[in-house]
């Protein structure tokens, strides 16, 4: 169940990073980046399949539990190994690693919620139906707006 | 422990988002989202995430102060009552009470509101506003002129249903967040969108359509839509014929505005003009939104009115998914002005110079010597302090000396003033002017109603116990009447409430039994009534039940770029900050992702002034300069310059020039110049 983002939507108003560093004490796992002057794109963790982080982590911290990349605070050395392999730049080692954890013990992650542009989303099939959408239309438009 | 959840409404801007206040054994520990909202539907932007760092935040006033040389002392509140007696009392018996002036929060609630311009009037003083005086007076009076109501037509989430939505002099997307989740619906149904503005901002990148306009050229731009319409015979005639009037002048003055002619005025290109004519008129169902962009202006009425007229000639208005949709930036600012902290009206937007409204509150509070007429709107109670007209003056909520233009003398006029009482959460500039320091309470620390911008009034509920001897606005106001020889007597918000539904009949069945449960929409004229979500479904409440279509000319900004001011500055927000920002600049999580005044220049104009990105630079006007970083960009045109005005030194540019009827100041528009610091 990983966060998926629709760029399209996004309004970079940021309240995604502020949301998740407030329900994880202030350490914040996801970053909104601005290309330009055109768009915003917040950088999540991708909860990968073959996870660069977990391959990387020889302690066995980082795992896969399901689809989740899990983390084993109890079992972190702090080496930062997890943080050189991530391919997205979104696990961090201040002292420990600390990563996205789908806000664990709430119904949906904060950031999803709290996104008021509806930009993200768990439902692949909403983030899968809203691209083919898109597609449709600009196909129909023969590529103009 | 228990863990209690307290639903409250968002201090924030006016779209009203509903979130639960966590709170355990008497303090706040955190936030919880409201899924069920109808607006917000448990979304939050940044500054309602960050909303508890104010809370509790270290800065907050805890004891009334009395001005000591430079500085402060705490006095408790029987002092502070005593002082206030002695100098405002004193200032009304010596000089009358149109001597002195009162301006309401669009922070407080309905319920405070409504006894602020009470006290004032009950004092004898017709000089009470709000800071809707720099935001939506011109809706106020462009609106209540046109349609006969100067509200949101339709509800937020009603945006989902249109079929083509015009955004023009608005950054929803910065200012008011979970809107934008109402327009990605309607474009996932097709709508088109189209944004006017002088940047491209966030908002613009919803649109199909952008009209990047030059700063002060809205009524050149919709009366060159207004053309394209009735010249393409695009306008609803049957509409116009069953519900408006004045449609025959309106055809005759928008002739010259031709998409070329008005080309030359806006820098918008003559297709995109008929594009985005076409797209408003054609569609089912097209609503407009708009905000401090069309407002501040020195033809803000106008800008209102012209937009007004595009509604009504194609009849997008009075069903779903079309309307006016003014957007305010305050979360009661709605609220503020139904209740009557108003210059021009009494509660219910009574005219304040019709004799039969003051024997009607003469009546409904048994008192005498009500004042009549209008009195000073904010901006002139400013000048009239500079000028020595007004001597005391009693400020809820407001930071002018921040929020105001020319800033500069703002300052000035506010230490001419004999006596000056302010009330606030935090030690604003205003407050460092004052003779007497009042502690507040924020959102939390207080029960009452807010009204949001699309006329929705909503229950807050009190989390927590002000900190220290800060009590809640409602008390502090009640007091206050007591002490200057008032009856103001309310043990609560609820019974406040009470008499507002005797005396504004748009409240009329918004009780507080039913606050608890929902919220309602205005008009509610009576306790089993639903509310009124969409206005004028059947004609308009004006003298023959017909709109005005008002023609409206086209005059360009009070201040254009000239040798010495080549640029013209243009202000605004940004979605990690609120207005004068004595709240977001002391709340870490939003002061940290914007730190610093800025500048955005066109990077053209950066290359010729030998500017890099992240440069200092001395940015000035004729009242005065301000340092700034340089941003780069290319989203402001050549010669267009913007900075955001949560910071002092904004202010301090802008021009004071007004709109002379809804005495709105220019803020958007200032020619300024650019230099670099070495």
């Amino acid at each position: 169940m990983p966060v998926y983002v629709d760029v399209a939507r996004c309004i970079g108003c940021r309240s995604c990073e502020v949301a998740c560093e407030r329900v994880h004490e202030g350490l914040g796992h996801v970053k909104v980046h601005f290309v330009g002057d055109s768009a915003s794109v917040p950088i999540f963790c991708h909860h990968c399949e073959e996870a660069n982080c977990t391959i990387a982590c020889f302690s066995g911290a980082l795992f896969k539990d399901g689809e989740r990349t899990a983390f084993d605070v109890e079992k972190c050395t702090g080496c930062g190994l997890c943080s050189l392999a991530c391919p997205f730049g979104v696990v961090w080692t201040d002292k420990i690693a600390h990563k996205c954890d789908l806000c664990d013990g709430r119904a949906e992650p904060a950031c999803v919620t709290t996104c008021p542009a509806n930009a993200l989303t768990t439902d692949f099939e909403l983030a899968s139906r809203r691209a083919r959408v898109r597609a449709a239309r600009t196909a129909a438009q023969g590529g103009r707006r | 422990m228990t863990r209690v959840l307290v639903p409250t409404v968002c201090p924030y801007c006016g779209a009203g988002c509903g979130l639960f206040i966590a709170v355990e054994k008497g303090n706040p520990t955190g936030i919880e989202y409201m899924r069920d909202h109808p607006v917000s539907e448990g979304a939050l932007c940044p500054k309602g995430n960050a909303a508890l760092e104010i809370l509790r935040h270290q800065d907050r006033l805890t004891s009334p102060l009395k001005r000591k040389g430079e500085g402060f002392v705490e006095i408790s509140w029987d002092e502070a009552m005593d002082l206030l007696v002695r100098e405002m009392g004193g200032a009304i018996r010596k000089h009358g009470p149109r001597r002195i002036a009162i301006l309401a929060s669009s922070k407080c609630t309905n319920e405070e509101n409504y006894l602020i311009q009470k006290l004032a009037r009950l004092l004898g003083s017709p000089n009470v506003d709000n800071c809707a005086r720099l935001c939506h007076a011109p809706s106020v009076v462009g609106l209540n002129r046109t349609l006969g109501a100067a509200g949101m037509t339709n509800p937020i989430p009603d945006i989902a249903s249109s079929q083509c939505i015009f955004i023009i002099g608005s950054n929803l997307a910065e200012n008011h967040p979970v809107i934008s989740r109402f327009i990605h619906r309607a474009h996932d149904d097709g709508a088109v969108v189209i944004v006017a503005d002088p940047r491209e901002t966030h908002t613009s990148w919803m649109a199909d359509i952008f009209l990047q306009l030059e700063p002060g050229t809205d009524v050149a731009l919709l009366n060159g839509m207004a053309h394209v319409i009735i010249k393409e015979g695009l306008f609803d005639g049957d509409y116009i014929a069953k519900n408006t009037r004045g449609f025959e002048a309106l055809r005759e003055s928008v002739k010259d505005f031709s998409p070329e002619n008005v080309s030359e005025i806006t820098g918008v290109s003559p297709d995109d003009i008929v594009r985005a004519a076409r797209a408003y008129a054609i569609s089912p169902a097209s609503s407009i939104l708009y905000s401090m962009g069309i407002t501040q202006h020195t033809t803000g009425t106008e800008n209102v009115q012209a937009i007004s007229n595009l509604a009504l000639i194609t009849g997008h208005i009075g069903r779903p998914g079309t309307g006016v949709m003014p957007l305010r930036g305050q979360n009661n600012v709605q609220g503020a002005c139904d209740m009557g902290a108003l210059a021009e009206f009494y509660p219910g937007y009574r005219k304040a110079d019709d004799p039969e409204t003051v024997r009607y509150f003469s009546s409904a509070w048994n008192a005498e010597g009500l004042p009549l007429g209008p009195g000073l709107t904010a901006t002139e109670m400013i000048d009239a302090a500079a000028l020595g007209e007004i001597k005391a003056m009693y400020i809820v909520g407001e930071d002018p000396a921040n929020s105001d233009p020319s800033s500069r003398n703002v300052h000035g006029a506010l230490e001419s003033l004999d006596f000056l009482v302010v009330q606030d959460i935090f030690m604003t500039a205003t407050a460092n002017l004052a003779d007497l320091v009042l502690p507040g309470a924020v959102w939390a620390e207080k029960e009452g109603s807010f009204t949001n911008t699309e006329r929705r009034v909503q229950w807050s509920f009190k989390a927590v116990d002000p900190p220290g001897e800060a009590l809640s606005d409602l008390e502090i106001v009640c007091m206050v009447g007591r002490t200057l020889g008032v009856e103001l007597d309310y043990p609560d918000a609820a019974s406040v409430l009470a008499e507002i539904n005797r005396t504004v009949p748009q409240y009329a069945g918004i009780t507080r039994d039913r606050l608890g449960e929902s919220s309602l929409v205005w008009p509610c004229p009576t306790a089993d009534h639903p509310g009124t979500p969409i206005l004028h479904t059947s004609g308009f409440k004006l003298a023959d039940g017909r709109a005005a279509i008002v023609p409206v000319p086209y005059r360009p900004a009070a201040e254009e770029s000239s040798w010495d001011y080549p640029f013209i500055l243009t202000t605004g927000r940004v979605a990690v900050h609120h207005n004068a920002g004595s709240m977001t600049r002391r709340s870490p999580s939003l002061i940290s992702r914007e730190p610093d005044l800025y500048v955005e220049m066109n990077v053209a104009d950066a290359l010729r002034l030998r500017v890099a990105d992240g440069d200092e630079v001395m940015v000035t006007t004729p009242r005065g300069e301000t340092e700034a970083r340089a941003r780069l960009t290319d989203g402001v045109k050549r010669g267009v310059v913007f900075m955001p005005f949560h910071f002092p030194g904004t202010n301090i540019l802008t021009s004071e020039v007004t709109d002379p009827e809804a005495r709105i100041p220019e803020f958007k528009v200032s020619a300024c110049k650019i230099s670099r610091r070495d």
